[in-house]
């Protein structure tokens, strides 16, 4: 088993590195240059070129890319060329909103997804379904962005029930938080929740037409015991494989929601950096992600084959 | 479970959630409000800073918030005329090399201490030294403390723009303190320390700028007048909240969770105007326009830069760029009329000319056989866009080539610096105190386009030596005959910028950026 997972952390090398050289490069051959953004547009040449060799900007790009994994094995991510700060604690700042907004919005689409889902399958080819399903396909054709869009109009500007914009941590008490994050997270959470619902009516659907469903109905249990423990419980699996996987998609996404929304997360962090061309920022930030997500990867492996051993003598 | 069990289960779930979320002091109708709540005034900025220190950028959020936090020897009034601030007199010898500051008594800083003469002279050494204005400008210069309570600025020779040029809004020549001038970095203060009526309090990278009444701030007695004058501050603290979004700006006035929002688009001023709790404002704000290549390519030609001078529909530019005539002003003067001083009418002849005919036969004469011209521009500023593509369009109406090469802004501000890159290039320029300060007319500055006109600089030379404003006044009318025949670029009008703000706040006022300090 020691093997095995040294095994698996050995083969995280390359792909780090590769992840690094090709973040590197990214950043470093766009044009533009952080200097230029900061001394504003009347800034003369000289100027411009002072401050890049001050920042180091003008070495050579093989040097510069060595200094910056040298600092990292150092535990060093950088500081931000513009917002003064540690690569990392700008990353933490960053990361509670998003996440915040990520569970908020994964909540939003279960909690509104799998009753849909199942009074859909339940009911199936009725008006209730068809109704539900073409909700379920404009939760999915529908940008997050316009969708937000949408309801600040509705929910803010017309109605006046929620805040339009920002972000309050926790801190602020657990209400005030949470009444900053609805519109976001239905925004975000719409798509999620239009993908959850189907897979759990055509789920729901397969089970529900299964023998021991029949079984139990001929037996007299109340339809609403057959629905919640016997069908829904069986057809939950393939539901909850993706609630996972769309987690994922729902951090991605947050880029966009978090931007309409005025919310301070890593989305808004990558693209103002890049805006500013913050390059210590984008390529930290970029790589953290991608170790989280080898990581991630890195442990799911691991489970599977704590799971199943095959796997771990598989190459033998 | 009936169907209707089940349906009625969901919807009152749903509205359960919807009423729980929803209070009576939800996000918005603060302009309602008929109690004033002082305790804070909330911003929407369009922007983050780069930096509290306007020593090290020109950038226009620096300067905007800045502004509250520090103060100068002189700034300017409504009328871009020079007015002490700091300072409570100002002299100037006769041969105009020395102007001697007399400080206002029992100005306070931040940290409480005093202001005293020595630091005055550190704030103003450090601005000779690093901003880009005093090396240029003053490199030779000296501030002195004379007594306790009085500085002076000696000059090798008469600098008629000094004063000008130290009550510059864009990088105002701030005082601080003589600690903080001493420990600041090479990337600029360490702390924020001024005197003006608001002091720095947290700085929450990408959410907000907070800051806080002053109360020891000492105010000047005379009336409010565009940056100088009394200044009151009668919110305990504003917030800038950095809200990049131009319609969550907008959404964000309208519902009350912001008291003043600025930069609101223009396609968005008409909604406004029937609000009850929202009012605009249209301020003057620079001008747009089209920067040639003159090292490289066609337009190292003079006659090929007026050509498309000569070609130019301004008034058709500028209702792409602004969409309506009340965002933009048909002006061929570099200054504005208010800057009485140096308003002119000349080039005025020269201006928005829509002579095809003429463009023609400068474009044979410069030697035009059908290349390529690049017009570099950004989406990342609309109405810089939506210039370029009519620019475009008039040029190939001409019978040139014309390519729009578009990118985001940073990269435009790198590829031209770049002569090989294009041939016109698409930006906007603020208002400037004096015309010395419009970087595209000197050539030692090397900005991008490169200008290099020996009479242009003979003629900046002129200005910064004249001995009276009516001396300086004709040389910048010969400047803007000049401008017009060398051509270095083509100014397309006066611009305006949009800021809402809530019904309930008066006392609004913009000079080259928003003035909150007597908002009440």
């Amino acid at each position: 088993m020691l093997n095995f997972i040294l095994k698996r952390i050995l083969s995280l090398i390359p792909v780090l590195f590769v992840v690094s050289v090709v973040v590197f490069l990214l950043v470093h051959i766009t044009p533009g240059d952080p200097a230029s953004v900061m001394l504003g547009p009347e800034a003369s040449p000289q100027e411009v070129a002072k401050l890049q060799e001050e920042l180091g900007l003008n070495r050579p790009i093989l040097e510069q890319y060595v200094t910056w994994v040298g600092d990292i094995f150092k535990g060093d991510l950088g500081t931000s060329l513009f917002m003064k700060q540690p690569v990392l604690t700008a990353f933490l700042e960053h990361l509670g909103p998003t996440f915040s907004l990520a569970i908020m919005a994964q909540l939003f689409a279960i909690v509104l997804a799998i009753p849909l889902g199942v009074l859909s399958a339940k009911f199936r080819g009725s008006i209730l379904d068809q109704t539900f399903m073409g909700i379920s396909l404009v939760g999915i054709s529908v940008p997050s962005f316009l969708l937000g869009l949408f309801l600040i109009l509705l929910f803010g500007v017309e109605l006046r029930w929620l805040p339009v914009a920002g972000y309050k941590p926790l801190e602020a008490g657990l209400d005030v938080h949470i009444r900053y994050l609805i519109l976001p997270a239905i925004a975000l959470g719409s798509m999620q929740a239009a993908l959850i619902a189907r897979m759990t009516r055509s789920s729901m659907l397969d089970v529900l037409s299964a023998n021991f469903i029949k079984t139990a109905r001929a037996k007299g249990v109340k339809e609403f015991i057959i629905t919640m423990k016997h069908s829904l419980r069986n057809a939950f699996i393939p539901i909850l494989t993706i609630i996972g996987q769309t987690f994922g998609t729902l951090v991605a996404g947050a880029a966009v929601v978090e931007t309409v929304f005025n919310i301070p997360g890593i989305g808004q962090l990558i693209i103002n950096s890049v805006e500013r061309r913050d390059f210590e920022v984008i390529q930290g930030v970029v790589l953290l992600i991608a170790v989280s997500y080898v990581t991630i990867n890195l442990v799911i492996d691991l489970l599977y084959g704590i799971v199943d051993p095959r796997l771990r003598v598989g190459k033998r | 479970m009936k169907k209707a069990n089940w349906l009625f289960l969901m919807i009152v779930g749903v509205l359960f959630v919807l009423a729980a979320c929803s209070s009576d002091d939800s996000a918005g109708g603060k302009g309602a409000e008929s109690n004033k709540d002082y305790s804070e005034l909330q911003v929407a900025y369009n922007a983050q800073p780069p930096t509290l220190d306007p020593l090290m950028t020109t950038a226009v959020a620096t300067r905007d918030v800045a502004r509250n936090i520090y103060e100068s020897l002189v700034t300017l009034d409504k009328d871009s005329k020079v007015v002490p601030m700091l300072a409570e007199s100002v002299e100037e010898s006769e041969d105009g090399k020395v102007i001697t500051f007399k400080l206002r008594q029992g100005v306070k800083f931040h940290n409480g201490d005093e202001l005293t003469a020595e630091d005055v002279v550190a704030s103003m050494q450090r601005w000779m030294t690093t901003t880009g204005l005093g090396k240029t400008y003053f490199a030779d210069a000296t501030f002195e403390k004379v007594d306790d309570t009085t500085v002076r600025l000696v000059m090798p020779k008469r600098l008629f723009i000094a004063l000008h040029l130290l009550a510059d809004p864009s990088q105002i020549a701030i005082i601080t303190t003589e600690e903080a001038n001493s420990s600041s970095a090479a990337d600029g203060l360490t702390e924020f320390v001024g005197t003006g009526p608001y002091k720095f309090v947290e700085w929450k990278n990408d959410q907000y700028i907070h800051l806080g009444k002053f109360n020891d701030y000492v105010a000047v007695d005379s009336p409010a007048n565009g940056l100088s004058g009394k200044k009151e501050a009668h919110y305990e603290n504003i917030y800038f909240n950095i809200v990049t979004d131009a319609s969550t700006r907008f959404a964000g006035i309208q519902t009350g969770e912001y008291q003043v929002a600025n930069a609101i688009p223009f396609d968005n001023v008409a909604q406004l105007e029937t609000s009850d709790t929202v009012k605009t404002s249209i301020n003057h704000n620079g001008f747009n326009a089209v920067v040639f290549n003159k090292r490289a390519g066609l337009f190292a030609k003079k006659e090929a830069r007026q050509a498309v001078n000569a070609a130019l529909d301004q008034e058709a530019i500028l209702r792409a760029a602004f969409s309506s005539p009340e965002f933009y002003e048909l002006e061929h003067n570099l200054m504005i009329k208010d800057q009485t001083d140096w308003y002119t009418d000349a080039g005025r002849d020269q201006y928005n000319q829509k002579d095809t005919n003429k463009a023609k036969a400068l474009l044979k004469q410069a030697g035009y056989n059908g290349e390529e011209i690049v017009i570099l521009s950004t989406r990342d500023y609309e109405d810089h866009y939506n210039a370029a593509v009519v620019v475009q369009q008039q040029l190939e109406s001409l019978g040139m080539k014309v390519k729009l090469d578009i990118y985001d802004w940073p990269t435009v501000q790198q590829r031209r610096t770049d002569e090989k890159a294009y041939d016109i290039f698409i930006t906007g320029f603020p208002t400037e105190p004096v015309p010395n300060k419009y970087v595209f007319l000197d050539s030692k500055g090397e900005w991008a386009g490169w200008t290099n006109s020996p009479k242009i600089d003979d003629l900046l030379g002129k200005i910064a030596g004249a001995a009276t404003q009516e001396e300086a006044k004709g040389y910048y009318s010969d400047l803007m005959v000049e401008v017009y025949d060398y051509v270095p670029i083509i100014k397309f009008g006066n611009k305006t910028t949009v800021t809402a703000y809530d019904t309930s706040v008066e006392g609004y006022d913009f000079l080259q950026g928003i003035i909150l300090w007597n908002l009440k």
